[in-house]
């Protein structure tokens, strides 16, 4: 691990004073699990000057039982999410990604909040700086050429949070606060397709808060992740399954992936599957259109062919164990 | 009052001595020495593969405020490495760069920040050259080489074709032959690499607390790199953090720190980072191995024929060691009358390979041992009956003359068969489960030192003083291991006395007798006979004690541990009037005990660089591996693993459990998970997401079995423990796999997706109509 450098570290009590503090610095960052954002500055992918800490500010913290929403606080840890009474059917998706992230230690300090706003991943990109100076840097921090598709000028760079698929099957939206003030978006809206600047949060923007709406309809929710090993990586994959059924037949259908682009996205296409009986063929058929759309790239050491053939194979399975 | 009955150490679990202190974390690891005045030191490495170092200027980090040393190849006396007939590396390369991330300058300065802004200044100019990264491109007609004296980049061409192998292929029933890959692995050992260097620069001496496996090895590098009298340095060990080979060669960064402290005239504290300790390497090379076997129909083994190719790194390290194990040890484990092989050590741009645990001999097994599984397979024979259709009978020498003097491989059999319930369940196991069995063996140390000087294999000093204590002072690395316990525990157990008695002192050449290091396995079978011989030596010299203040004969005192006594009538001597008896008129008693090979160990002739398998006793071990495949992830679960692991007499069977659990749990990352992967000789792999090393939820339940076949020469008739247990799992598991679903992998590490791509080229075959009903390809 290289060192790390020597940075302020502002302590905030409320959201507009975060939002304030980190106007004042030229090059600061908020900080709240810090099991990212550590990491990346020790490699220098991130050179703040100044970490506005958050972990103080109670509204960050709460978990609210609305009447129509479940509003979850963006400093609630991984471990609070995955062990949430609240976030049980049909949100059980949520707690499932959450309990999924990294291993015990990270979910004790990772946050929600640092969750959805995980920076991209590639293999090129996190390395050591001596790594990327030595190989010419990359698109996506100080270089001209993406190693993942030399000639390319679109990074590619994978959006690897897990928590995120999961929320996107609630239409969810999140609340964020800057120098302007607060506004709510479709957490879908948080996302563009680059994984250089997958983020639409403008400068100075923090996440407040997650709002999930409650959904009427009986329906049921899962989330499985391939990984290498069953701790601390990232997804290679990872696929949150919301499914209806009425009269044994498909009433209601969204499939969240993860891990294989630069944003978190709902597959689409799935209409065609209402109405239908979930026997074989239709999951066959389920799985071939969720391996279409996991167009993994060559961003981890394990190849994309298995990435996508993984992905249907999670997206059936999935849908086969969840009634 | 006085305790009547010897007290016994062997045999007995004894938790490892130095336990609390890694317990409570006062353990002090090199990286945790704290000096008020200490430097930070850092290395500047090569960006480029290969490439001719025109300039370095280091002008303007010397110049900066706060930068107290810089140093470059300049300073180095000459160049070093582990093998005396190979030594080509420099701590800093010196005219040339043959791998991306070797060390060419370094700085010691007074914090890090300046120490990095140092390392950003110093400007190096290269030439680069033609770079190659796997050792088919370096073999390339054509190719540049990378060192003059070794043409077409080959380290070491090994060969031998001892007894008839085309007579035995012709008279074999099935003869089969199949390639294999194994990725290279690296140890990502817990510790990363660190040295703290402390210069007396008004005494021109240097002590120096490396994180190595081989304290004597660094302290004769360091005089020969530093250019300093021997006599001038002081190497002390401290607590390690894991080795598993990758420490059993000075590396850089232990001469490094040496170079920084003598230039800043002071104290200098070198870590390195986890990707730096990467890429420092001395892993496990990639190998290619071609393996072809002649069987009887009832599973006799009538030839091999098999050829290995390493791509080795940049410089010589072990690598013809290591290569020549990978030939030499097809022997020692089974009756094999006839064996051909060609072995290529090659080099490369990339980091050089090392002696990993289970040294040369895994990736060789695993291809032997997944072959013939197959070929049981074939002839309709259970894979257990195969391997005893091939079992040795010892004593014996085996035809390359290494020396079998006991051998307990049939009674792991029978205990791996029964423990696992295989005879119930092998073909009952359902769909997507199966078991897989496979064996292995390993040196108890290699007879014969690599720096041969005539010393000893191995010396003890013992110390008596007037408070009854017992210091026993040895060389030997204890890297966690357990050798400071083991050595303890035959001292306790041959003079009869309490363990607590004993207080070890390891590893400070201003103290303790020179010890070759901890690798390849030699330190309980060495320096524990050592550690007995000065026990008997001591006991004569209290037993003679006694006998004066008793006034009897020698032979007529019974010697209980701590009491001696005349006759059971006698109330006797306690331990504590013993000694004073016998410092009187003597002073503080030291005393002294060594242990030397026989020459019969020594190895063979019949080729070049036969002697590389030559060891007093060999360690067995068998295994059963069961696992469960998820045809949809072609993610494999392993479900248990029965291990039976003959070590001889088990002087501390806890330990020994441990060191068997935690070999079979290394062979495992490697069977599965682990590798390295280069990007243009830049390594991807180079932390500990992108290098998988399982995680406990991989882990599965390991019950071990101890076997103990004595060996005659052996301490207390122990051997090996800490070794050969890893190497039986890598076949074992893709036979199980093979069981499970009718696949065999030839290529490790055996990740999802390497299997997915198998599973999915058997359900094309079937489509199309090809049967691969168990037939090898």
């Amino acid at each position: 691990m290289e060192h790390l450098p020597e940075m302020h570290l502002q302590h905030p009590a409320t959201v507009e004073e975060a939002v304030k503090l980190h106007a004042a610095a030229p090059a600061s960052r908020y900080l709240a699990g810090g099991s990212d954002l550590l990491v990346n500055i020790r490699r220098g992918i991130e050179r703040p000057d100044s970490l506005v800490y958050l972990n103080g500010i109670a509204e960050l913290h709460t978990i609210t039982d609305g009447l129509e929403q479940i509003s979850i606080g963006g400093a609630v840890t991984l471990r609070e999410l995955a062990e949430s009474q609240l976030l049980r059917k049909p949100f059980s998706a949520v707690a499932q990604a959450a309990g999924k992230v990294a291993g015990p230690s990270h979910r004790e300090y990772g946050t929600l909040g640092g969750n959805l706003c995980l920076d991209t991943r590639c293999v090129f990109y996190n390395q050591s700086e001596w790594w990327r100076a030595a190989n010419n840097y990359c698109l996506k921090y100080r270089g001209d050429i993406c190693h993942v598709a030399p000639g390319g000028k679109k990074c590619f760079a994978a959006f690897s949070g897990d928590v995120a698929p999961a929320l996107l099957l609630f239409d969810a939206e999140v609340e964020l606060a800057g120098p302007d003030g607060r506004r709510r978006i479709a957490l879908a809206a948080l996302y563009r397709n680059d994984g250089m600047d997958h983020l639409t949060m403008t400068r100075g923007e923090l996440l407040v808060a997650v709002h999930v709406p409650k959904i009427p309809a009986p329906v049921r929710t899962g989330y499985a992740k391939s990984r290498v090993r069953g701790s601390i990586d990232f997804p290679l994959a990872g696929v949150a399954v919301r499914l209806g059924l009425q009269d044994e037949k498909i009433a209601d259908l969204r499939i969240g992936l993860t891990g294989v682009s630069p944003l978190p996205f709902l597959v689409r296409g799935l209409d065609k599957f209402v109405g239908r009986k979930p026997d074989d063929a239709c999951l066959e058929e389920l799985r071939e259109v969720v391996r279409g759309q996991a167009k993994a790239m060559k961003t981890t050491l394990t190849p994309p062919h298995y990435r996508r053939r993984v992905a249907g194979a999670l997206a059936q399975k999935l849908a086969e164990s969840i009634f | 009052m006085n305790k009547m009955i010897p007290s016994r150490s062997i045999g007995v679990p004894k938790p490892l001595i130095d336990g609390p202190e890694k317990m409570t974390g006062k353990a002090m690891f090199a990286a945790d020495f704290q000096a008020v005045d200490a430097l930070v030191g850092r290395i500047l490495r090569s960006p480029v593969a290969h490439a001719s170092i025109v300039a370095i200027d280091t002008s303007k980090a010397e110049a900066l405020p706060g930068v107290r040393a810089v140093v470059t190849e300049a300073d180095c006396s000459n160049n070093h490495g582990v093998l005396p007939i190979a030594m080509n590396e420099w701590a800093l390369a010196r005219h040339r760069v043959r791998y991306r991330g070797e060390p060419v300058a370094a700085v010691a300065a007074v914090d890090v920040a300046t120490a990095q802004r140092a390392l950003d200044l110093i400007e190096v100019t290269y030439e680069e050259l033609p770079a190659y990264f796997t050792a088919a491109e370096a073999r390339a007609e054509g190719a540049m080489v990378l060192h003059d004296d070794k043409p077409g980049n080959i380290e070491r061409e090994v060969e031998f074709d001892l007894g008839d192998v085309d007579a035995g292929m012709a008279a074999a029933d099935l003869v089969r032959e199949m390639d294999f890959h194994c990725a290279e692995v690296c140890q990502a050992q817990m510790e990363p690499h660190a040295a703290f260097a402390e210069y007396d620069a008004a005494r021109e001496r240097l002590t120096i607390r490396p994180s190595t496996q081989v304290p004597f090895y660094v302290h004769k590098m360091l005089a020969r790199v530093m250019g300093m009298p021997e006599s001038h340095i002081r190497v002390i060990k401290p607590h390690i953090g894991g080795g598993f080979g990758c420490r059993t060669e000075t590396l850089q960064s232990d001469l490094i720190a040496g170079l920084l402290a003598r230039k800043a005239r002071g104290t200098v504290k070198l870590v390195l980072s986890r990707e730096e300790t990467f890429i420092t390497h001395r892993g496990r090379p990639e190998t290619h191995i071609k393996m072809k076997v002649g069987m009887k129909k009832d599973g006799t083994i009538t030839a091999v024929d098999f050829s290995a190719q390493q791509r080795g790194g940049a410089y010589s390290g072990y690598g013809i060691v290591t290569i020549l194990y990978a030939g030499s040890l097809i022997y020692g484990i089974y009756d094999i009358v006839s064996a051909r092989f060609k072995g290529y050590r090659v080099l490369t741009n990339t980091p050089p390979c090392g002696a990993f645990r289970g040294h040369g001999t895994v990736k060789t097994r695993f291809a032997f041992e997944n072959l013939i599984d197959g070929m049981a397979t074939e002839l309709g024979l259970d894979p257990f009956a195969v391997r005893r259709a091939n079992l040795l009978v010892a004593p014996t020498m085996t035809e390359n003359d290494l020396l079998v003097n006991s051998y307990g491989l049939d009674q792991c059999l029978d205990w791996a068969e029964k423990a696992s319930g295989w005879k119930q369940r092998k073909g009952k196991m359902g769909p997507n489960k199966g078991l897989g069995m496979a064996c292995s063996h390993y040196i108890s140390g290699a007879s014969k030192p690599k720096h041969w000087t005539g010393e000893p294999h191995a010396t003890i000093h013992l110390r008596v003083d007037w408070d009854a204590s017992i210091t026993l002072l040895t060389g030997a690395a204890e890297i966690g291991q357990g050798s400071s316990t083991v050595m303890a525990q035959c001292v306790a157990e041959t003079l009869g006395v309490d363990m607590g008695r004993i207080r070890v002192v390891a590893a400070d050449s201003a103290l303790t007798p020179k010890d070759n290091g901890s690798y390849s396995s030699r330190v309980t079978f060495m320096v524990g006979n050592a550690s007995i011989d000065a026990a008997q030596n001591l006991k004569a010299l209290l037993i003679a004690a006694a006998a004066r203040k008793l006034e009897i004969a020698p032979e007529d005192v019974e010697c209980l541990g701590e009491v001696y006594r005349g006759g059971q009538q006698d109330q006797g001597l306690t331990f504590e009037e013993v000694v004073m008896e016998a410092l009187t008129g003597e002073g503080t008693l030291a005393v002294k005990g060594t242990y030397d090979t026989i020459p019969e160990s020594w190895g063979g002739r019949k080729y070049r660089g036969a002697a590389i398998g030559g060891t007093m006793a060999f360690s067995y071990a068998a295994q059963v591996v069961e696992v469960t495949v998820d045809p949809d992830t072609a993610e494999i679960t392993v479900n248990k693993v029965w291990v039976a692991h003959d070590c001889g007499k088990a002087l501390n069977p806890l330990a020994v459990e441990g060191q068997v659990q935690g070999s079979v749990w290394m062979g495992m990352g490697q069977a599965m998970s682990e590798e390295t992967r280069f990007h243009e000789g830049l390594p991807l792999h180079a932390n500990m997401l992108d290098y998988r090393v399982p995680t406990i939820i991989e882990s599965p339940p390991i019950e071990v079995g101890i076997i103990e076949a004595n060996d005659p020469h052996g301490p207390f008739g122990a051997k090996e423990a800490g070794e050969g247990s890893l190497t039986g799992f890598l076949p074992a598991l893709t036979n199980a796999v093979a069981d499970a679903v009718g696949v065999r992998a030839t290529e490790l590490p055996l990740t999802p997706d390497r299997l997915l791509e198998l599973l999915e080229k058997k359900a094309r075959d079937e489509r199309a109509g090809v049967s691969v009903s168990g037939k090898l390809a």
